[in-house]
């Protein structure tokens, strides 16, 4: 078991480095079972986030963010500590969310437009003023390899090399990419300006 | 076009302050020289601004519970499969026994014989000839002639013997020598014959020379198997008739006592062929009994081969002057006692057993698998001389019962008496003389011919409660005194009354 005195250590957000998830890791593979419920506590939020903005549905977080936890327990005991574990959480995230865009819009091919919770560039345009609801209206109408870099950037705060080290490609296309996304962004929300300067 | 696709993505990772000092300086160069560009890097900053816009979800404070009793929740899940993989494995295999068994029925009755195969196997193995684990003696092969019985080892503990049960059918006993008859036969007999002792030699080499075609017909070994031959039986009757033959010619006056009919030729002439035959057969079927079953099967004694080996084993032992090992047979019986009982009665037998006795009722097919239908010519025979013997050398009475009456005869010192009582008339003298005159009290020391036949005990009209209380002599001749006594004392009491008292009694000599 840890320690209280390290839970609660390990439970202080504010700097997170490599050794902090490493030595929880360890205590995991180890055998304590509690160590994956404080590595849970501390990456949880920001995993639920990056969820909550690329898939536009806030129904859908847990479902997700359960299925990515799940993969990462049933895998923790095979992390090679050669990166840090948030890369390898948030590219599992990702993939996830991928997976699911990925099957709803096959099943956008064959369902009604209007149908449950989709969200697409279909869908009907926002009515209420709320800016953040604007944006992230605006950000899942992007294409999924635009969408991602972009959330990661300017939302989440990553820096290109981590966001190419999730999304696992070049620090080039990481820097097209979200240039791209931030003009397409832009293009999207060109008819709410009025709206997102009052 | 495409430098200023380039320019523009450097613009916005200038925003982002990912570049390189070179490519800052550059961005900054072009950012002093054009307006547009200015402009741009406007345009872009409040794009990624609106990022800071975006609220974040609300914290979800049963979000480890929840994910926690998912994990668990799919342990359990797995845990229950594994929990169940035991009772799949057996439906498994039940399966798969009941596809091998439709399409080979009789697997299962094929390990039952095979198993069967391999115990009695087990059983089988060392057998040896009674003869010479027992150390046989011409006595023990009379006896066996004459009595029905052999001893099965060296210590004489336990006995074999053989018999008929009312409706003819063989059946034999192992029995401890506590329940033997113990009987003199073979010295009884030749007082019988009165033979000299020129005579007796003839008669023993006569015996002698069963010994060897008994070998294989009674075999056991250190495991407590006895295998018995089913033709021992007819070598009983067959050493039996022969004896008689013999004797008819050693002393022809004492023969026609015991067979006053005398023998035919052509009796002889089937004695001499029943022998003939017997000793030609080897017969492979034994009944073996073992300390756990008793079953029938077959066994190839090679008596040469035998012979051989025991030679070998004489020299090895001389040469190594060590012992025989002795071995005793000790077969003890409960009622858990088994046999292999099958579906088919023919291969069953019924067993009866006690603490001292195991009776082996033989079905009849068991016997003789050599047909000698000759045998059934001597058999009266036998059985006339055999009952005559036991009246002359054994002063057992004959007693004849009638609805009228009994008949008793009695042999003493060559003298043959008889009695006759009638039911009718209450003839209280008859037997009070009969108790004078026939000295009955001597009967208590003659058992029956047939261990156990209860029969003759009810022949000797001596209820079996009356029998044993005065099986004690001093004390069953007191009684008898005074139920003499007691019966003149009646005698004249009726006579006194006019009742009509027959008496007959009859006392002849016979030569």
């Amino acid at each position: 078991m840890i320690s209280n005195e390290k839970e609660k250590d390990l439970q202080q957000p504010q700097i997170l480095s490599i050794d902090d998830d490493y030595s929880i890791i360890r205590h995991f593979i180890d055998g304590d079972k509690s160590a994956f419920q404080v590595l849970v506590k501390r990456h949880k939020e920001k995993v639920r986030n990056i969820i909550y903005i690329t898939m536009n549905n806030s129904a859908l977080v847990d479902d997700i963010a359960q299925d990515v936890f799940i993969t990462v327990y049933r895998n923790l005991k095979h992390f090679r500590f050669e990166s840090q574990f948030t890369t390898w959480l948030y590219r599992i995230t990702v993939n996830r969310c991928k997976d699911y865009l990925r099957k709803m819009n096959v099943r956008k091919i064959f369902s009604p437009i209007e149908d449950g919770y989709e969200v697409s560039e279909y869908s009907t345009p926002v009515e209420n003023n709320d800016v953040s609801r604007i944006v992230m209206d605006a950000i899942s109408k992007l294409p999924t390899k635009l969408r991602m870099p972009l959330i990661l950037k300017d939302i989440e705060g990553f820096s290109y090399q981590e966001i190419s080290e999730t999304l696992n490609c070049e620090m080039g296309t990481v820097k097209s990419r979200i240039f791209r996304g931030r003009e397409k962004l832009k293009e999207i929300l060109q008819p709410l300006e009025k709206e997102l300067m009052n | 076009m495409k430098k200023d696709l380039q320019n523009l993505e450097l613009l916005s990772a200038y925003l982002d302050n990912e570049l390189t000092q070179s490519e800052k300086a550059e961005v900054e160069k072009l950012l002093v020289s054009s307006l547009e560009m200015q402009k741009k890097l406007e345009d872009l900053k409040k794009v990624k601004q609106l990022g800071n816009n975006v609220k974040r979800i609300p914290e979800s404070p049963y979000f480890e519970t929840r994910l926690m009793a998912s994990i668990e929740g799919q342990k359990n899940e797995s845990s229950r499969i594994k929990r169940w993989m035991p009772a799949a494995a057996l439906a498994i295999v039940t399966i798969v026994i009941m596809v091998v068994m439709k399409f080979n029925p009789g697997l299962i009755d094929k390990m039952w014989e095979d198993q069967k195969v391999a115990v009695a196997g087990f059983y089988k193995e060392n057998l040896q000839p009674v003869l010479l684990a027992a150390n046989l003696t011409n006595e023990d092969v009379f006896n066996f002639a004459f009595n029905n019985e052999l001893p099965l080892d060296n210590t004489r503990k336990k006995y074999l013997l053989l018999g008929y049960d009312d409706s003819g059918k063989e059946f034999f006993e192992i029995r401890s020598s506590d329940h033997k008859v113990k009987r003199e036969s073979y010295n009884e007999f030749i007082s019988a014959m009165n033979l000299d002792p020129g005579q007796k030699k003839t008669v023993d080499s006569i015996i002698g020379s069963y010994s060897k075609a008994l070998e294989g017909q009674l075999l056991v070994n250190d495991k407590n198997t006895i295998a018995i031959n089913p033709n021992l039986w007819n070598y009983r009757k067959a050493i039996f008739a022969d004896l008689l033959v013999a004797s008819e010619k050693l002393n022809k006056i004492k023969f026609d006592r015991i067979v006053p009919a005398g023998i035919t030729n052509a009796e002889k002439v089937v004695v001499v062929n029943t022998l003939e035959k017997l000793k030609n057969t080897s017969g492979d079927q034994y009944i073996f009994v073992t300390p756990d079953s008793i079953f029938a099967g077959t066994y190839e004694f090679n008596s040469e081969l035998f012979e051989k080996e025991m030679k070998e084993l004489d020299k090895q032992i001389k040469f190594n002057e060590e012992k025989i090992k002795q071995f005793t047979i000790n077969i003890r019986y409960d009622s858990s006692f088994m046999n292999f009982a099958d579906d088919d009665t023919k291969h069953s037998f019924r067993i009866i057993v006690d603490s001292n006795i195991c009776r082996v009722d033989i079905p009849e097919h068991q016997i003789p698998e050599i047909p000698i239908p000759e045998m059934a010519t001597i058999e009266p025979l036998i059985e006339q001389a055999t009952n005559n013997i036991h009246f002359y050398a054994y002063k057992i009475p004959k007693i004849e019962k009638s609805e009228s009456g009994i008949k008793i005869e009695y042999y003493n010192d060559d003298s043959v008496y008889s009695y006759v009582v009638d039911y009718d008339m209450l003839n209280m003298d008859s037997i009070a003389s009969a108790n004078s005159g026939t000295d009955l009290y001597n009967l208590s020391k003659f058992k029956p011919v047939k261990p156990f036949d209860d029969t003759m005990l009810i022949k000797y009209q001596f209820d079996r409660d009356y029998y044993h209380r005065y099986y004690s002599d001093d004390e069953f001749k007191k009684q008898m005194e005074e139920l003499q006594k007691e019966l003149q004392q009646l005698s004249e009491e009726m006579k006194n009354q006019s009742i009509k008292v027959h008496t007959e009694v009859t006392k002849s000599r016979k030569k």
